[in-house]
Parts: C-alpha cells; structure tokens; sequence
C-alpha cells in the first residue's frame, strides 16, 4: 500500500499549520483594528530585542494622535527587585527607539499590568525634526522578564497615560502580553 | 512495501536515532566527564554554593582558591555548612590547592541573603600587604563584594580565620572589580544610588586597605546624576595595565549591545572629577562598538603579542589585542550567541575585531542540553605560563574550552573539560507553555589559572570547584614540560 503520500501530506499540512501558528502568535496583522487602536507595521530597525507591536490612535477617543510600541524583553531585568525605580523606567523602557533626548515630567509611579507590577512615568521627548512630544514610559516584570510599552503623543500626559493604559488593559492585549512573556 | 514507503521509514528511523543521539547528550550522574587535553586533578564540592569568581593566590608556601558565590536558589536560599552544622547565605569558600589532587575546603564566609545574583559575594581578588604601598607587610588583603550593597576588605593572612577589615556600603548594585595589587588602585564595580545605572566604576586608592580613599565615581555620559535622555548600556567590568600600562579596558554590556571603552587610566585617576559629560568623556581614548546581538563580560588585554605570519612586515608585526567574552544568560539557545571575540586596539582610535570563537553546538547537541549554552567568562590571570598564549573560556554547559590565541587573528580550539553533573548539580529550566521544562547540566560560570599551570573552573548550577591540567597537544602550546 502507498501510504507515504498520506505520511508526507500529514507532516506538510502539520508544518503549514504550525508556521500559521506561530505566525499568528508574534507577527503583527498591519492594518486590524483594535477600538480606536490600529495594528501598524513595527517601525524601528533591528536591535538588541525581537520587534514587538506597535498600534496608531488617530481618532478623538485618543485625545490626536498617539503611538505605541510594546515588546518583551525576555532575561533583562533584575530577577529579585523587578522593576524598583524610575531610572530603571528611563533605562529600559524603549524611550531611546524614539529618541536620544527625553526628560522625565515628574516622578514615575507604580503600575499593574497583565498581572506583572512596575513602573510608569511621563516624559517630554525632542523627536526628530525638533517637535517636543509627550511620551510615556511603562516597565512591569515577571521575574527575570521584562513588558515595555512607548507611547508618544501631543496631547497632556495624564490623558496620554489613561489612553494607553486603557489600551494595554484590554483582554486582547493582555493575553498576547502573557503569550509573549511566557512563549520564549 | 514499496521503495519510496521504505524511504519513508529509513527517513524515520534515521530521524529517531538523531533524536536519541540528541537525548544522549543530556548528562546523567555517574557518566564520566567529556574531555579533549584536559585532566581532572582534584574537586571540591563547594558546599553545593553556585560558583562566580575563583582567585588563586601564592601564599606563603601554600595556595588557597578564594571562590565568589551567588545567593543560594529557590530550592536551597541558605545551604548547610558542614563545618559550622548552620545554614549560610553563599559568601566567599576558602579552599587550600596547595596539593590540587586534595583540596582542602577551609572556611566559608558567608554573603549577603538573597537569592541568585541579588545575594552572595560574586566577586574576590586578593593582594598581599607587602605588594600594596601602605599595607600590612604581614596581611594577606581579600577585597570581596557583599551581594549588592557592598565592597569588604578582609584579611585572609590566616584563611582559615579572616578578619574584616573595612567596608564600602550603601550601594545599589556590585559586580567584576579589579585591584591593582603594586599600586592599590581599585576599579570597584558599583552601584553609586545617585548614578542612572546599576552599574559604573567607583575608583579607589585602597594602597591602605584599612583607609580606603575614593578618587572618583566614573561613567558614561548619560549615567551620571542628573542626566536626562537615552542611559547607556551599564558596565560589567574593566581591566587595567597599570601604570606601565597606562590604560584600563572596560567592557559594558553583558549580553546585549555591549562594547569595548578604551581609557587613558593616568587621566581617569588624575583628570577632573566631577561627574560632568565633559570630565567623563575626557579619558576615554575610544569606544568599539559590538553588535546589538553581543555584550562585553570580560575585556581581557594583551598588548605586544607578536604575530607570526606578520614577521617579515616592516609595520605592525606587534599588535595590541583584547580579548571580549560575552555572557550568555538565557537557558537552552533562547538568544543570540554569545561568544569570543578579539579585537585588534593598536591603532587605539580605530579599533576592529579580527576573529572569534565559539564551541560548534552540534559537537555536543549544546541548545537540547539544558541551562545556558555559550561563553561567560576567560581566565584574567597574567602569569607567564598561559599569557598570551592560551586561554581559557567558562562556556556553561560546554564546560571549559582551551583555545590557543598566540595567532590571535586564527585562535584555535585545543583541549575542553566539561564535568560530570553530581547529586548537587541544580535544574534549569524554560518555558513550555505555562509549564517549567528542566534539566540538569552543568554550568561552568568561570575559570582562572594558577602560575604552576592549573586550571580552576567553578559551576553556577551548583557542582563545585574542578581542577585541571593540560594534556596532549595542548601542553605543548603552552610550553609546559
């Protein structure tokens, strides 16, 4: 009997499925929306980290227009202390994708996100071209794991925070968060 | 069965005996060690401590191995000393190597609590009072870290019984100092708490241990107090030449965008010192960028090594080299490698890498084995019977690797040890899911040498202190008789 056609079929349709899996899992859909959200195509070069994903808020709901960019940093971060101060939010927290000049507004504070504990804080960033923006900064941890997020925006700091943590509260973004910290 | 069914199974077949020769990579207790040139002379078990820094010192007509540990693990925060019957938060072991066929496990000192790298006392150097210029002739100075909030002096004159002798406290963070033993200058990795970094370099005059003097608190711009804007890659440690020398060797990063910080060390210890951009840009001579894939562990230098097949060339036969070992932190392949690198500083404004090394992974199915796999650390002893020509690399679950570098443009693979796993040898673990997936391997964290030509390697996972020698081809590479 010829079964290895059925044999060689199975692993190819296994392989297909696996790769669309796992496609799935960390590539970012450019162009879904998410509310107000929409899914962009990550911006930065290749660095130190895998890309992670980066979404446009363009309408009202956002207070104008704002961008974020969240990722994992798997083995980064102080197994023990976590993410314990503002200046690890300043070292970590993807700022300097944006930007090399960026001063904080005022001091950071603590934050939960996706069930992993950290820190916040807002900055005044000089992108490119000279423009000043607001950015805020977010870092929580899990163990020796690090979530970042980046969010830019000309809007007031506070409004800029509650949007973005609204947004990285949602069930949809806590879930990848959680695939992606424990997927390594 | 037709032909192309039969291709089918062989394929299959083929594809299980890979697979199973994979699984009989994975150590189990009892298998003997895995070796090319190298020979186990004696163990220690290190009171099952996870190893750092080994430093072997001549004292007296002894040697004694004075080995950094990192806290205790989850399964084991404070182990049992057998000599004592309490439980002791890892710290510094004292074990005489006098004889390397028995070690003798003298003291252990304890560290600070806390667990992995937020305990213990990773790292130790040693110099004799009499070497340094206002010490106690009769001392023996050991300068150790104290987990994260500290640098201690004691002195190990009796190592059985040390004696503090001062402290450097209210730190954040420590890490891989280095101590100058004939001037007591002191490149003390720190965490300053006003400093933007966990890590930069505090510079002492510890001539006097019992007086340590600061000369000042050192960085990259964009570290210090106060700076605002993108904070640069901390620092993981440096090496000096001295005054001879003139020069200290820095390396930043450990397993990401990490670079190599070339400095003039007579304008680090005598320039102005107040931690502005302009005052600590002006020692540096350069800065050699690595890749983002790659951080600077050690930095190791070797200035003047002659190059063969550069003999006959009217310039540069001598070259000026530094050897960057990486640091690989996450189990089973989960990153870029990380491995050697040599770079060539003579033309110290335009300094390039020229080669590197790596242990091939499917000499040893290394990324299925479990734990970290790739480089750590090298040897940083200077003594004449390796320097510049062999070193040796800590390279986790691939143990130790001897590789001959007196053609530092072609360093070549001469000789590895990679010790048996023991009853003590600690789990690693990943991510399956929502599952811990662990196995068992060893881990070699670092290795040092001693002048008579031994090799010291310790295991973070746990499996003690290993001695070794050189055998075979790679003795002759050495020179040793």
């Amino acid at each position: 009997m010829r079964r290895w056609p059925i044999v060689a079929s199975a692993i190819a349709v296994l392989g297909v499925l696996s790769g669309a899996a796992a496609y799935q899992h960390v590539a970012p859909r450019d162009g879904e929306r998410h509310g107000a959200w929409q899914e962009i195509a990550w911006p930065f070069p290749r660095d130190g980290w895998p890309a992670g994903k980066a979404f446009r808020c363009g309408t009202g709901a956002c207070g104008g227009e704002v961008e974020l960019y969240v990722r994992p940093k798997i083995g980064f971060c102080n197994c023990d202390s976590g993410v314990a101060d503002d200046d690890e939010v300043d070292r970590v927290a993807d700022l300097d994708l944006l930007s090399e000049h960026f001063a904080p507004l005022a001091p950071g504070q603590t934050v939960r996100l996706a069930d992993l504990a950290g820190r916040i804080r807002a900055y005044d960033i000089k992108m490119a071209g000279g423009s000043r923006h607001t950015a805020i900064g977010v870092a929580v941890s899990h163990r020796c794991d690090l979530l970042v997020a980046v969010a830019h925006g000309q809007g007031e700091a506070s409004e800029l925070r509650r949007v973005v943590l609204d947004f990285l509260a949602t069930g949809e973004m806590t879930r990848w968060a959680m695939a992606a910290m424990e997927g390594r | 069965m037709s032909g192309r069914f039969k291709l089918a199974v062989g394929f299959s077949i083929l594809f299980l005996a890979g697979s199973g020769i994979a699984c009989a990579q994975q150590q189990v207790i009892g298998a003997p060690p895995e070796a090319l040139n190298m020979k186990l002379v004696g163990t220690s078990d290190l009171q099952a401590r996870s190893g750092y820094q080994p430093t072997i010192h001549h004292q007296g007509d002894r040697w004694i191995a004075y080995i950094g540990h990192h806290g205790g693990s989850d399964d084991i925060p404070t182990p049992v000393n057998p000599q004592t019957g309490k439980a002791e938060p890892n710290g510094t072991s004292i074990v005489d190597v006098t004889d390397p066929s028995q070690p003798k496990y003298l003291r252990h000192l304890p560290g600070q609590e806390g667990k992995y790298e937020s305990g213990g006392a990773q790292m130790v150097r040693i110099c004799d009072g009499k070497s340094l210029p206002k010490g106690d002739r009769n001392a023996v100075y050991m300068l150790r870290t104290f987990g994260s909030e500290a640098h201690e002096i004691w002195n190990v004159a009796d190592p059985a019984n040390p004696v503090l002798i001062t402290r450097i406290g209210g730190l954040k963070d420590t890490h891989k100092n280095w101590w100058e033993c004939d001037t007591g200058i002191a490149f003390l990795v720190s965490g300053a708490p006003d400093w933007r970094t966990r890590r930069m370099t505090q510079v002492y005059d510890l001539s006097d241990p019992a007086h340590p003097q600061k000369i000042r608190d050192f960085g990259l711009p964009g570290q210090e107090p106060g700076s605002t804007g993108a904070v640069p890659t901390e620092l993981h440690g440096p090496i000096s030449t001295g005054p001879s020398g003139n020069r200290v060797y820095f390396g930043y990063g450990t397993n990401k965008g990490g670079f190599l910080q070339i400095v003039d060390r007579e304008k680090l210890l005598n320039g102005p010192k107040e931690p502005t951009p302009e005052n600590l840009r002006l020692p540096e001579i350069s800065r050699m960028p690595m890749s983002a894939f790659n951080g600077a562990h050690t930095t190791f230098p070797m200035p003047g090594m002659p190059i063969a097949e550069f003999a006959k060339d009217k310039d540069g036969k001598n070259r000026d080299i530094v050897m960057i070992v990486d640091e690989a932190i996450l189990n089973e392949c989960a990153e870029p490698r990380q491995m050697v690198w040599f770079a060539d500083v003579t033309v110290e404004n335009r300094p390039m890498m020229i080669s590197n090394y790596t242990v091939p992974e499917a000499s040893g199915s290394f990324c299925e084995r479990g734990g970290r796999f790739g480089s750590h650390s090298s040897n940083e002893s200077m003594a004449p019977v390796f320097y510049k020509k062999m070193a040796f690399i800590a390279f986790f679950n691939a143990g130790v690797r001897a590789l001959d570098i007196r053609d530092p443009y072609h360093p070549k693979e001469v000789g590895y040890f990679i010790p048996a796993i023991t009853a003590a040898t600690d789990k690693r673990c990943v991510k399956i899911g929502e599952r811990d997936r662990c196995k068992v391997a060893i881990q070699t964290n670092n290795v040092e040498t001693d002048e008579r030509g031994y090799i010291y390697i310790v295991d973070r996972a746990n499996t003690g202190l290993h001695i070794l020698e050189l055998t075979g081809a790679a003795r002759s590479v050495a020179g040793i008789q």
